[in-house]
């Protein structure tokens, strides 16, 4: 009987169950909104003894829209707002996101295409002046009635806290690099101060001043002046004074440069007091208040949500912008699900899709009256990146060749799904430095050719087999790829190692290497590639390069060699700390590049054929113009038409680089050196550049004026947008 | 026989110490040999900050020796072994495990100890419920399955069973999202509570409870299968001892038969497999973390795993490797008091 019962009861639940589940028959997308649009609650929005939301609501035809946007990341949030990456080089999206929208009167401001302007909300004047000795002086006068989210004043010493106490050993004790006044006048010996006299030590931060209440100036050094990007040096963010400083340290200056009172430097035992204060106040979000558009007005670290509400006390961005959204919930999303996130309500808005199969599945869901969407193209691309020094790949014509074998338009096709276009240098196609010049520049074509590759290679002396003959097409074995005579510097070049060259990861049990013939030495075309795994490129790669019959008939092979991405930096960078094994190997790679402003386009010192930079030089190139036509861009002070004249119109790579920015004082003149030097780069090809995409914001049709830029993230785009109603 | 256990325990304890330190030294070990180099990743923001000073080089190659004397990166495996443990001083300094410093997140920027806080309370609060509601709903089942053995209903089980117990568990979940999220809308897709709400007390649990339910269900449901299976085994077994006729030929209630003494023979196998779950509360599920956006310790292992920061993963190991220990001695000692015949201290 009461197994009877018992069968009832489950009898009746699993009908309860059918039911509910047979009564929602209207597809996974509009139910959803149908839910929002009348109204109903899910359990959790039901609740009763709810904290009342402080978000206001409004009516819109049929619909109630909450003036709240619930946007996510797949990057955890860490609570690391108040100074993201606190200077380390790694710094979290989301974190950043949350930064942008709650720190704000900046002396500069990044606009929706990557340029640093002037914020005018927060300045009142600036200057620039050069001074005799090579320095140049940034003078600053903030307007006045500035406040903090408190109510509080911002005045001249908030934006000096930071320089000042992020330039000092208390900070590196924090765990700061202390490297943020580096470039200005007298940071060795205000970083050398440790609140005691010492030579080469002086509390005094001579290049950085202290005028008045509302106005500072600082004093970039002859290192880093004259530069075309010197002004940014000048763009900087106010802070609480206790946020960096500690509690009760104040800033003074006699006139002789700004510099912390004494209680900064206090010492307890061997550690500095303000040290352990400063690292706590890192992540305490409520002793402070906040800057920018939103204050930080709730942060569950358990459950890595943050939500933002506006701050009243805000006048606005560079362009005087205030926010009109209310609320904004910050939340973690999954990138296996983000897009069910985003139907089901889970998320406002998706950001940055990409990729052809990622792009089609969101677009999908774009009808524009639930869900509309927003795009620009990548600042940046994705790339084959080579070794220059060592190897086939130190050849230009051997890169230039692999451009002629890699059927591009295809790759992108293929990997993009047809959201993104090919680039032939180091631009992408929205970037304004390249619009500026794309219709004067002359780049070389490199579409899809096997027998322009055949013919620059021939023409660059890979005509040869193992034997020093001469190469025939079909052989086999080691003889089925071209191989070059070496001129003796070539051979030694990198310590020799191109004497030793030989293919590794050779699965068909084949080893290309560098053979001696008659006291001369014949290096072959095969090319030691690593991949990152797991990676779609280095997949399609594999399949439209490496294992082509075209890269074969050619008279090349490529031989791939797989791994972590940690260890193909380690390659680059030959780091043995990060598994280089102390001798060159690879000479092709594949990777991203990307800009996150206009001053990444600053490459000056990348191409240096000064052994010494080859540590931060990622290509590692040898332009042998810069060779001959030795420089010295500073003292020189040549225009562009000057060196032009004076090189034979052979300026390297790294005379393009540096006048680029140490030389020209212009837009126009930047963009001169540029087209020089984007020619220049696309002939040599330290990189194949292989697609810049297409990035896709798709969002709740309830945001309006949302609009996203390669500089201008879905985070940055929330301040110009608006909930519909409000 | 309490001072012979006594003298069983701490005996094991010792053996334990000796074990933890073996496999500590070994877990270290291996994680030298990858090929990483932490003070080099910290250098990386001097470095940018070098770029056009002179004799950048030799300053940012310095920077790195510096750095690597502070982390104690220059000494050789053993001194590291031995710094981390707290025996040996790093950089002049006793500043390891004993001392009170279980390990710093370079990920994170804080100790180990403060980012494993939230991930563990996470962890082990979806596990208490999961792990509950697995036992509760297998060792009945089992019980009625072995009882029932041959019947009908018992081959529906063990077919359900199978196919429970042969499906990974991200295969379930994500059939269950699809599913419960987005085609009933049920419950949430992902994530941990409503976004912006603030939610205290019993709204709080609630919420909590549902963005729980359903990686909740995934858990229990995948579990089933095996546990079901396990409990009706032993049952069949102890049900088809000698005693067990004995018990019926005397005339016992079939409650009391298969409650009292078949439940209790089967009980010694089953304890094993029991304490593991309870001691896997502890454990997150790395797939089932990862799959619905849950902050747990799972999760956290492998986006440590993933950006090299060691010393929260070996911090999450030696918790591993402790609890191991531990169970086993519970499994132990819980033998001799489910069953008297089985006496540890011997």
């Amino acid at each position: 009987m009461k197994r009877k019962k018992l069968l009832a009861v489950l009898l009746a639940s699993a009908m309860a169950l059918s039911m509910a589940a047979c009564g929602n028959d209207a597809p996974a997308d509009s139910s959803t909104l149908s839910d929002q649009s009348s109204g109903e609650s899910t359990p959790a929005e039901s609740s009763s003894d709810e904290t009342p939301a402080e978000s206001s609501s409004e009516t819109t035809g049929d619909v109630t829209y909450e003036n709240k946007v619930i946007m996510g990341n797949t990057t955890d949030l860490t609570g690391d707002f108040r100074y993201p990456g606190w200077g380390t080089s790694s710094v979290g999206a989301s974190d950043q996101d949350v930064g942008r929208l709650t720190i704000g009167y900046s002396t500069q401001e990044v606009t929706e295409d990557g340029n640093m302007v002037w914020n005018d909300t927060a300045v009142k004047s600036h200057t620039e002046t050069e001074n005799e000795d090579g320095t140049a002086t940034f003078t600053v006068e903030l307007n006045e009635g500035l406040t903090f989210s408190d109510g509080s004043p911002l005045t001249a010493k908030n934006y000096l806290a930071r320089i000042l106490a992020f330039s000092t050993p208390v900070a590196m004790e924090a765990g700061h690099p202390a490297m943020v006044g580096n470039a200005f006048v007298g940071f060795e010996e205000f970083k050398a101060y440790t609140g005691e006299e010492a030579e080469g030590a002086s509390k005094e931060f001579k290049g950085v001043r202290l005028l008045s209440d509302y106005s500072f100036s600082v004093t970039v050094s002859s290192d880093y002046y004259p530069y075309y990007f010197a002004y940014t040096y000048a763009g900087i963010s106010p802070a609480p004074m206790g946020l960096f400083l500690g509690e009760g340290v104040d800033i003074m200056d006699d006139g002789n440069g700004a510099y912390l009172t004494e209680n900064f430097y206090e010492k307890n035992g061997d550690s500095y007091v303000k040290a352990a204060e400063i690292e706590a106040n890192r992540y305490d979000l409520t002793k402070y208040p906040y800057s920018g558009a939103y204050v930080v007005s709730d942060w569950d670290a358990s459950t890595k949500q943050a939500t933002m509400t506006i701050n009243p006390e805000f006048k606005g961005n560079y362009e005087g912008q205030t926010p009109s959204i209310e609320t904004i919930v910050y939340v973690k999303l999954i990138q296996e699900t983000q897009l069910e996130e985003l139907t089901t309500g889970g998320t406002d808005i998706l950001g940055g899709v990409t990729g052809g199969k990622d792009t089609t599945a969101a677009l999908a869901v774009v009808d524009g009256e639930n869900f509309s969407e927003t795009h620009y193209q990548r600042a940046g691309y994705g790339k084959i990146q080579f070794d220059c020094d060592f190897g086939p790949t130190m050849f230009q014509e051997v890169r230039q060749a692999i451009a002629y074998l890699l059927n591009r338009t295809e790759f992108c096709q293929t990997f993009t799904g047809g959201y993104g276009v090919v680039v032939d240098g180091p631009y992408s196609p929205d970037l304004a430095p390249w619009k500026a010049i794309q219709d004067e520049v002359e780049l070389i074509d490199y579409s899809f050719s096997p027998e322009s590759a055949k013919k620059v290679l021939e023409d660059g002396g890979w005509i040869y087999n193992s034997k020093g003959e001469p190469f025939v097409e079909g052989a086999e074995g080691v003889d089925a790829v071209r191989y070059k005579k070496l001129t003796a510097d070539e051979a030694n070049a990198l310590d020799g190692a191109n004497k030793t060259y030989a293919s590794v990861s050779n699965t068909d049990g084949v080893t290309y290497a560098t053979v001696e013939v008659n006291g001369e030495y014949y290096m072959p075309l095969a090319i030691n590639w690593f991949g990152s795994t797991p990676n779609d490129v280095t997949d399609l790669i594999s399949t439209t390069l490496a294992n082509s019959s075209d890269l074969a008939a050619t008279g090349m092979v490529i031989r791939s060699t797989t791994g972590d991405f940690n260890k193909l930096l380690g390659e680059i960078y030959r780091e043995p700390s990060y598994g280089y094994n102390g001798v060159p190997t690879y000479g092709m790679y594949n990777l991203a590049t990307g800009f996150s402003a206009l001053i990444n386009l600053d490459t000056s010192y990348q191409w240096s054929h000064d052994p010494a930079w080859f540590t931060n030089s990622s290509n590692k190139l040898y332009d042998s113009y810069d060779i001959d036509f030795p420089y010295d861009i500073k003292a020189d002070k040549l225009s562009y038409e000057e060196a032009v004249e004076a090189s034979g119109d052979k300026l390297g790579m790294d005379y393009l680089s540096m006048g680029m920015v140490y030389t020209a004082t212009t837009e126009e003149e930047f963009n001169q050196w540029y087209m020089g030097y984007v020619e220049r780069w696309n002939e040599l090809m330290p990189d194949i550049p292989l697609y810049s995409n297409y990035y896709y914001d798709v969002y709740n049709s309830k945001i309006e004026n949302f609009h996203t830029s390669p500089f201008r993230g879905p985070a940055a785009a929330l301040l110009y947008a608006n909930v519909k109603g409000f | 026989m309490g001072y012979d256990m006594g003298k069983y325990i701490l005996k094991r304890f010792g053996y334990m110490v000796v074990v933890l330190m073996i496999l500590s030294f070994l877990m270290f070990f291996v994680y030298s040999l990858i090929p990483f180099d932490r003070a080099v990743a910290e250098a990386e923001p001097f470095r940018k900050g070098l770029k056009t000073t002179e004799n950048a080089t030799e300053l940012y190659l310095a920077k790195i020796e510096e750095l690597r004397k502070e982390l104690g990166t220059d000494q050789n495996v053993v001194v590291r072994y031995l710094g981390w443990i707290g025996l040996a001083p790093i950089n002049g300094k006793y500043n390891g495990i004993l001392q009170g410093n279980l390990g710093y997140s370079y990920e994170y920027d804080r100790s180990a100890k403060e980012v494993l806080a939230d991930p563990l309370k996470n962890t082990v609060f979806i596990n208490i419920f999961a792990t509950i509601l697995g036992l509760g709903i297998t060792i009945p089942l089992g019980i009625f399955c072995a009882v029932h053995r041959g019947s009908k209903r018992d081959t529906a089980v063990q077919v359900g069973t199978i196919v429970g117990y042969s499906i990974p568990g991200f295969i379930i979940a994500i059939v269950f999202i699809w599913l419960f999220a987005i085609v009933l809308g049920w419950f949430p897709v992902s994530g941990m509570k409503t976004p912006g709400s603030n939610y205290t007390g019993f709204a709080e649990l609630k919420d909590r409870l549902y963005y729980m339910a359903l990686p909740l269900i995934v858990m229990t449901f995948s579990s089933l299968g095996g546990m079901t299976r396990y409990v009706r085994a032993s049952m069949s077994e102890a049900l088809s001892l000698d005693c067990i006729r004995t018990a019926r030929a005397k005339g016992l209630v079939e409650k009391t038969v298969i409650y009292s003494h078949a439940f209790r023979n089967a009980l010694i196998p089953i304890i094993t497999l029991v304490i593991g779950w309870f001691i896997g509360i502890f454990s997150g599920s790395i797939v089932i973390e990862n799959i619905f956006g849950l902050n747990g310790v799972g999760r956290i292992y492998i986006l440590s795993l993933n950006s090299k920061d060691f010393e929260v993963v070996l911090l999450l190991q030696m918790f591993y490797v402790i609890l191991g220990l531990l169970g086993n001695l519970i499994v132990d000692i819980a033998y001799g008091l489910a069953d008297p015949r089985v006496r540890v201290n011997k």
